[in-house]
């Protein structure tokens, strides 16, 4: 019987919802396909997240554990995919497409031997091809991709699936594996984290994003703020983290990130293709422009003309109001 | 410090593009370089002048990418190799990155260089695939670099900060374009890549296997992206617009 396994990732002490996506579509196409669906945790604490991984229908766990695991570091984390594939033998394995799986994809692909595709918004399985349908061309153009290998390594854009709970006992597995400096080879010094407890914007279910008409104190504080209000995360156009006003990990679009929020807010953001490259998979998009012929207002569900600095404090007191 | 930097030929993604039965049709005269690749060939010029070294460019492509090496020897890389294609291969990732660690098995250098991804594709794979083959330690999506004492200090962006990261020499990086803005070519510059040596070779000269070089990965059909509409445009008074739309997300759209 053939084998989907996902990947689910652990960051700052929490599953990346991401990754439960993923997983969520792999145990459909498994029922489909009479096919089994596992998952591997790979953290310092991976057992402890078995619980909640098996909701989502894993009937088997592959925990790799160790502090080796508590910062993403490829060496490692190659180690211990390559380790949990050879036991686990999986025909697909499958990924959330964060910055971590895009760290290893390349490299777990050349050390396995085995197909792959990257940064899909859909796919399906039927136990030896991946079909896969990835945007490309600065996602004007959607490619539709044949991948075989054993394994098939596929990742999956944010957003791209719904989470179906879909609660199993799961038989846990731990997989030892040892990690030492060879295996590394290169030296994690530290990780700057200027982003401090503010709100991944891969998970976010609502995005405040700021653009070139946010220039200068009073903006960036009325962004804060509309931001806290719809417990949303804060994000950027280049614009603004090239020019530093915000850190470069807030980044959305084809270089920075490429997130899909139920709702998405674009405050003085034009919508250059680049941009929009990054959120136009959005649910719902709200902009605020006061040119009126931005191209944002192209894609919005609802453009808002105007200066966001007479804008932003009614919508800001408006949306208060609804939430009580 | 001695570099290569693989850089790629790209469609402009800019370019209009009509798709047909499937089929993507392109201006094929309309390339560029790839925009990663360019910054990955400005951040080694940039290294190489403040501690020394040179910088070299490697890429595969038909006889047309050889105006895309000439734009980095005008940039200011001193050497070119030239794997030459005919143009109509299916590669894959995976060919790519055959290719270039067949080529670069015989090579010597300090730092492998790469765009993190092409513009045209973005899969953002050769880079990890060919640090496996040479076996070399390696690190992704820079957003900055240094040298000291013979090791890459790399700053990595991640998913929740950015990480900075040693690499003992020889190591392979992929660059982002955030970590510059990579130079344009002045007359003197153009002038100079005229007479810089570019080496042309062919697949079969690096003796890659023809039959491990076959895509796994194929893309079988293109089509448009669904195009999303544009809703609703709110104009007038700030205040009345502002407190209509925060109303519709909550009744309309369900957001709230």
């Amino acid at each position: 019987m053939s084998t989907l396994l996902t990947y689910v990732a652990i960051s700052d002490g929490k599953i990346k919802r991401s990754s439960l996506e993923v997983l969520s579509h792999c145990k459909s196409i498994a029922d489909a396909g009479g096919m089994a669906c596992e998952a591997v945790i790979i953290d310092e604490n991976a057992t402890s997240y078995t619980d909640d991984v098996q909701k989502y229908g894993a009937s088997k766990i592959y925990t790799v554990e160790g502090d080796a695991f508590k910062q993403h570091q490829n060496g490692s984390l190659l180690k211990a995919l390559t380790k949990v594939n050879e036991v686990a033998q999986p025909s697909l394995i499958a990924f959330a497409s964060t910055e971590g799986t895009k760290d290893v994809l390349g490299a777990l692909a050349a050390q396995l031997k085995a197909g792959v595709v990257a940064d899909v918004s859909s796919f399906n399985f039927d136990g030896t091809k991946v079909t896969a349908q990835r945007p490309m061309m600065a996602a004007k153009i959607m490619g539709n991709v044949n991948v075989t290998g054993n394994p098939v390594l596929v990742s999956v854009r944010s957003g791209s699936y719904d989470l179906k709970e879909n609660p199993a006992t799961a038989e846990v597995v731990s997989v030892d594996v040892t990690v030492e400096s060879g295996d590394l080879r290169a030296t994690l010094r530290e990780i700057i984290s200027a982003t401090g407890d503010t709100i991944d914007l891969n998970e976010a279910e609502a995005i405040v994003a700021a653009g070139r008409g946010v220039k200068d104190e009073e903006a960036k504080a009325l962004i804060s703020e509309l931001a806290s209000v719809l417990n949303a995360g804060i994000g950027a156009s280049r614009a603004l983290t090239e020019s530093g006003v915000y850190d470069p990990s807030l980044q959305i679009g084809q270089t920075g990130k490429v997130v899909s929020p139920q709702l998405y807010i674009a405050v003085g953001i034009s919508g250059a293709i680049q941009h929009t490259a990054g959120m136009a998979n959005s649910k719902v998009i709200v902009a605020i422009n006061k040119d009126a012929d931005a191209p944002i207002f192209e894609i919005a569900d609802y453009g808002i003309v105007g200066d966001l600095y007479k804008i932003l404090p009614t919508f800001i007191e408006e949306i208060k109001k609804i939430k009580n | 410090m001695k570099f290569i930097v693989s850089i790629k030929m790209v469609p402009d993604v800019y370019a209009p593009f009509q798709i047909k039965d499937g089929e993507l049709l392109m201006d094929g005269d309309r390339t560029v370089l790839n925009a990663y690749d360019a910054s990955a060939v400005e951040e080694a010029l940039v290294l190489t002048e403040k501690h020394g070294g040179d910088v070299e460019v490697v890429c595969i492509g038909s006889a047309k990418a050889s105006e895309t090496i000439r734009k980095a020897l005008a940039m200011g890389a001193a050497k070119g190799y030239h794997i030459q294609t005919n143009g109509d291969e299916t590669y894959d990732s995976s060919s790519y990155a055959q290719i270039l660690a067949s080529f670069l098995s015989d090579k010597e250098y300090d730092i492998l260089s790469f765009g993190k991804q092409s513009q045209d594709t973005d899969s953002g794979l050769t880079g990890g695939m060919v640090a496996q083959l040479l076996n070399l330690p390696y690190a992704t999506n820079a957003v900055g670099l240094e040298i000291e004492d013979n090791k890459l200090v790399v700053k990595r962006q991640g998913d929740s900060g950015q990480e900075m990261i040693e690499l003992p020499t020889p190591c392979l990086v992929t660059c982002s374009n955030d970590m510059n803005e990579p130079r344009i070519p002045n007359l003197k510059g153009i002038m100079a890549s005229k007479r810089k040596p570019v080496e042309s070779l062919s697949v079969s000269d690096l003796g890659v296997d023809a039959t491990a070089l076959e895509a796994v990965s194929k893309v079988t059909s293109y089509e448009p992206v669904p195009a999303r509409a544009a809703g609703k445009k709110f104009e007038g008074e700030p205040e009345e617009i502002a407190r209509e739309v925060a109303q519709l997300l909550d009744t309309e759209a369900n957001v709230l």
